[in-house]
């Protein structure tokens, strides 16, 4: 089980403060309840009502954590405006990334608050069902799960009366495996459906028509998680949390904490920060950069962004890391000292995110292909005079014919590599050497050319 | 409007001397293309790119557009992940087998059909009863079903479409979508389990990432 990294003592824990008061046995409903788990839906349901939950929600300025950045208490409400026999309320689990791990740690550590979330939006929307989806890697999690739903159902918290309201939520633990593209929410809710996974054309989003066409909430097991902290502490407390200077307090999708995965060469592991956090922070929380200096932040996983080490004080935002040419996106920040080559690295991510694509829009399946066959010929020394402006072209239309976010952001790697690393990618065009002396260029392996330094 | 006796005649015959004169409709194809709309899609053909590969990523979504199901696949799918097994080379075998039993009287026996016909369903039956018969659960059905045979054998994707009424191209096309189903038992007995497709490029990735970072090979996390 991961553990999270400690953090300043004045940055709030909102998905994980109770993790520490549980972490002897994360099963146990009883010791759960005594450290204040269920104890927001006791107040949903006694006093608050479901109207009066949604605009709780809409109030805090609560942003979905899955990249999209849409106001939480607005899709709810949506979704509980449309008459309809029958509502979902989905919590997407599911880490695409490999390298990611934070909707795991998270059920892993607190079961309870991801729960009571489900809880929350399915009484607020007044779904019946609820489904818990995450990755069918880890059984022990899955069975962990299942055993704290049946608890929570015995307890009352859960099942056909919840807490005697009369009101039924029924929650399904549904673990899911075998793509990539599984963490895009309408290729989630297709799987679900037990229909071949490929991403839908929105709108009509998934609050109008979603599961089986009826109108589902999806959100992100870290939104659902800030739910009972919401209706706890007040939406005030959670609005005066993260933000940016850029934009007015309590407004904007920077409200809240989030997990990220921190990855360099002194430290690993996840912590929780609030939004609008320097970089150099994050830095800070993985351990610094150890004995070399730092060359580049690989923001955001397989379909993030490079950024280099000037760019230190930008915010850890969504608004922030998109002008920056990155995003949140897995929630991955990795640090790259001077041992890695950009070129390398951005070949690498767009392979990945070009394997991994479903091919259902021909730009993505094709031209992700075309990006990644470019990164090649650059780190292999035959380029063609076309290239650089080849991949700004590609990448413009990629982005402007685009279905889903993957798409959307699956060129960010060479994109932000050519803003900010134009000097090192053009000694590999211009000079057929790598500076980093991580790339082989032909011209170099025969001896025509001499490598950096190393 | 006054009436001027033949007026009905003069336009006839105008119309007709206009349509005389006027270019024919006859298109002198190939050195003339017609001008059609922009959507036309004429014959329908797989196209193969500059490599010599075949473009069709058999995504099974002409076959499940296709209102009377006439479109199906066979041969390996261009990634090379496993074989299509409904098309071509089984129809034609179910047709050689029909017409053999109308010349001679018994079937031939050919031993490179022999996996497409021969299927016990009961395991499939009772994963089906177990899901009420629904194609909504398809993809729980179709992970039990390779739990129990080991693979997905195409007899037991038809029997699943017979029996729920789901498409046989939308059972298919779901199920060629994930990495962790297969088509084919494993060759050897010591094969990584089904699931492994997905881990193993993940774990490629993370591999890929360290070394491209110059990191150890340990895990994140």
């Amino acid at each position: 089980m991961s553990t999270f990294l400690a953090t300043p003592s004045d940055w709030p824990l909102v998905l994980t403060g109770r993790a520490g008061a549980i972490a002897a046995d994360p099963t146990d409903l009883d010791k759960a309840v005594a450290a204040g788990a269920f104890d927001a839906l006791r107040v949903v349901v006694r006093d608050l009502g479901a109207t009066g939950t949604i605009a709780t929600i809409a109030a805090s300025g609560l942003c979905g954590r899955g990249g999209a950045g849409i106001q939480t208490g607005e899709s709810w409400r949506a979704t509980a405006s449309h008459d309809t026999d029958q509502r979902y309320v989905v919590a997407n689990a599911y880490d695409a990334d490999p390298g990611v791990h934070v909707s795991a740690a998270l059920l892993g550590a607190d079961p309870w608050t991801v729960i009571e979330g489900l809880a929350i939006a399915a009484f607020a929307t007044g779904a019946t069902e609820a489904i818990l989806a995450l990755r069918a890697d880890d059984m022990a999690l899955v069975t962990m799960l299942e055993g704290a739903v049946l608890a929570a159902e015995e307890a009352g918290f859960l099942g056909d009366d919840v807490l005697g309201s009369g009101h039924r939520v029924t929650v399904t633990v549904r673990p899911v495996q075998g793509a990539y593209m599984l963490g895009e929410e309408t290729v989630l809710l297709r799987a679900l459906e037990g229909r071949r996974g490929q991403p839908e054309q929105q709108p009509p989003y998934p609050t109008e028509r979603g599961l089986w066409e009826k109108p589902t909430v999806i959100d992100n097991v870290q939104t659902l998680a800030a739910v009972p902290w919401i209706i706890r502490e007040g939406a005030d407390r959670f609005a005066a949390i993260g933000g940016t200077t850029a934009e007015p307090r309590g407004s904007g999708p920077d409200l809240g904490t989030v997990l990220v995965q921190l990855r360099g060469p002194a430290g690993a592991g996840i912590a929780e920060v609030p939004l609008g956090t320097p970089l150099r922070a994050l830095v800070d929380l993985a351990g610094g950069v150890g004995s070399r200096p730092l060359k580049a932040l690989l923001v955001g996983g397989p379909t993030g962004g490079i950024l280099p080490a000037d760019l230190l004080d930008t915010p850890y935002a969504v608004e922030e890391l998109r002008e920056a040419g990155a995003q949140i996106g897995s929630g991955s920040v990795v640090i790259a000292d001077d041992r890695a080559c950009v070129v390398d690295l951005a070949r690498l991510l767009t392979r990945f995110a070009a394997d991994q694509a479903c091919g259902k829009t021909i730009p993505c399946r094709i031209g992700l292909r075309r990006l990644a066959e470019i990164g090649d010929r650059i780190a292999e020394g035959r380029p063609r005079p076309t290239d650089p402006a080849l991949i700004g072209d590609l990448a413009h239309d990629i982005v402007a014919s685009a279905l889903c976010d993957h798409e959307r952001f699956a060129v960010l790697p060479l994109t932000s590599g050519m803003r900010y690393f134009r000097s090192e990618i053009d000694d590999h065009l211009l000079r057929s050497a790598c500076p980093a002396g991580v790339c082989t260029p032909i011209a170099m392996a025969a001896g025509a050319a001499t490598p950096g330094p190393r | 409007m006054s009436f001027i006796p033949g007026i009905g005649l003069v336009r006839g015959m105008g119309l007709t001397l206009r349509r005389f004169f006027q270019p024919k409709a006859t298109i002198r194809w190939p050195e003339e293309k017609a001008d059609v709309a922009p959507k036309f899609r004429g014959r329908l053909q797989l196209l193969y790119d500059e490599f010599g590969t075949l473009k069709c990523e058999t995504c099974f979504q002409c076959a499940q557009a296709c209102p009377i199901e006439c479109i199906d696949m066979g041969g390996m799918d261009t990634k090379g992940r496993f074989h299509v097994h409904w098309g071509p080379p089984e129809t034609y075998g179910e047709r050689r087998e029909e017409s053999a039993l109308r010349r001679s009287g018994r079937p031939v026996a050919d031993p490179a059909y022999a996996r497409f016909e021969t299927l016990d369903p009961a395991a499939v039956d009772e994963i089906l009863e177990a899901h009420d018969y629904d194609p909504r659960d398809l993809l729980a059905i179709l992970e039990e079903t390779q739990a129990a045979y080991g693979y997905l054998p195409v007899a037991a994707l038809k029997h699943i479409s017979r029996v729920t009424g789901a498409w046989y191209a939308t059972i298919y096309g779901a199920a060629t979508s994930y990495r962790h189903l297969r088509f084919e038992p494993p060759a050897i007995a010591s094969a990584a389990p089904a699931g492994e497709g997905q881990r193993e490029q993940e774990a490629g990735y993370r591999s890929a990432l360290d070394a491209a970072l110059g990191y150890g090979s340990e895990r994140p996390g």
